[in-house]
């Protein structure tokens, strides 16, 4: 089943690009026709840094994540994405996301609540001047992402052996913001007629990072697993309005 | 377009790279106290003290608990050439009392660390207990003095150097 589901991600990521491509070269008439359109000078200015559309996006590989990991991690987020004059892509992400994971050991982690991200994705396709213009687009962006979810370590258990005896010390609802940055990279394509399909690599990186020795969560909303950066992809499924 | 499949390619790997963890525990959990012998010397030329390292020809450390019982394991037995000794401190108590045979002679070493600090190291690893020496008390059978060096006891190991010399 697990195989199943990288088997349909890669082929959803097959197509995305080569429909990526394809969008490219293959452009119909009728957006020559919208390309020439006549505008009133009160729209002119308007028209310049606001091209009208707003993308409300989900990520399916979060949910696909979710699934093949099982209860262990698990996640869910939507965005929405202005774009300005097809350069400039800001965008906020809002998601869901929680663990829960048993160590070898039988300490019990657990997390879940909400976190969002702000940033931009900057248009890195040229657009030649003698070609039609297209919505496609491949990017390169930047992300700040916050969450306050708290979190609980249960059943840390000091044992010791030479001397005796064993002590629990209790970790619950432990609250604390922890915050981030991402570096994007990604393509985003047209596959049917507003509707969008592309993927991402996101390079995380934690601010928030806790000393040596100090309680830290295993797993954060929206980042990941605990660590100075990692690593993530993101599937989205867009509409554009 | 084989830019494009040489980046895809990048990024199954990727994928495939963070789905592997390792849950096995590989931080340091050990936290010893670190004891070395060393012997005072009076230089009557001088008349200066100098305080060079001695290795004990046969040396057993036993812990003794809070209600005074020896406990079954011992920690050193007869142990021979011995210039110092690594000793778990006592994760539950606020001291740690040992008794030490040097050759045929036995003292009491109590340690007291009334501040001790709970570690969280991660997930994988648990918490670990690290401390903090306030006091150390002797018999002076063997032992003349004491110096305490280093008063944190942690996973970190001190090259050339101990938290505790004992002096003859």
């Amino acid at each position: 089943m697990r195989n199943i589901y990288v088997y349909l991600i890669s082929m959803l990521i097959c197509c995305t690009t080569i429909t990526a491509l394809a969008q490219n070269q293959n452009l119909t008439a009728k957006d020559s026709i919208n390309a020439v359109k006549i505008l009133k000078p009160s729209q002119v200015a308007k028209t310049i840094w606001w091209k009208g559309h707003t993308y409300i996006q989900v990520d399916a590989a979060s949910i696909v994540r979710s699934t093949l990991m099982g209860n262990e991690t698990y996640s869910a987020e939507a965005g929405l994405q202005l774009d300005l004059s097809h350069k400039y892509f800001p965008v906020l992400e809002i998601g869901y996301a929680g663990a829960n994971k048993t160590s070898l050991e039988n300490v019990q982690f657990k997390t879940n609540g909400m976190f969002g991200r702000v940033g931009i994705d900057f248009n890195l396709s040229k657009q030649k001047k003698e070609s039609k213009p297209t919505s496609n687009l491949i990017f390169m962006g930047l992300r700040l992402g916050i969450t306050n979810a708290s979190y609980d370590i249960n059943n840390v258990i000091i044992t010791d052996n030479y001397w005796g005896g064993t002590t629990q010390i209790p970790y619950s609802n432990i609250k604390g913001l922890q915050a981030w940055y991402e570096i994007t990279f990604g393509l985003k394509v047209e596959v049917a007629k507003n509707i969008f399909m592309g993927w991402a690599v996101r390079n995380k990186h934690l601010i928030t990072q806790s000393k040596e020795g100090e309680i830290s969560p295993w797993y954060i909303p929206g980042y990941g697993k605990n660590a100075s950066s990692n690593w993530a992809i993101s599937y989205t499924i867009g509409y554009k309005f | 377009m084989k830019n494009i499949n040489c980046f895809l390619f990048l990024i199954i790997v990727i994928i495939a790279t963070s789905c592997v963890s390792n849950e096995e525990c590989q931080k340091e959990r050990s936290v010893n106290l670190e004891i070395g012998f060393f012997e005072k010397k009076l230089n009557p030329l001088t008349n200066t003290y100098t305080f060079p390292a001695i290795s004990i020809d046969s040396l057993t450390v036993r812990g003794i608990t809070s209600d005074g019982k020896l406990i079954d394991s011992i920690l050193y037995n007869n142990s021979k050439k011995i210039s110092e000794v690594n000793l778990p401190l006592n994760k539950l108590d606020v001291q740690s009392k040992y008794k030490v045979t040097f050759n045929k002679t036995v003292d009491t070493i109590t340690v007291i660390h009334t501040s001790t600090t709970n570690q969280f190291l991660s997930l994988e690893c648990g918490c670990i207990k690290t401390f903090s020496i306030d006091t150390v008390l002797t018999t002076n059978h063997f032992i003349d003095s004491v110096k305490i060096d280093n008063h944190t006891v942690n996973t970190l190991k001190l090259s050339n150097a101990q938290h505790i010399r004992i002096f003859n």
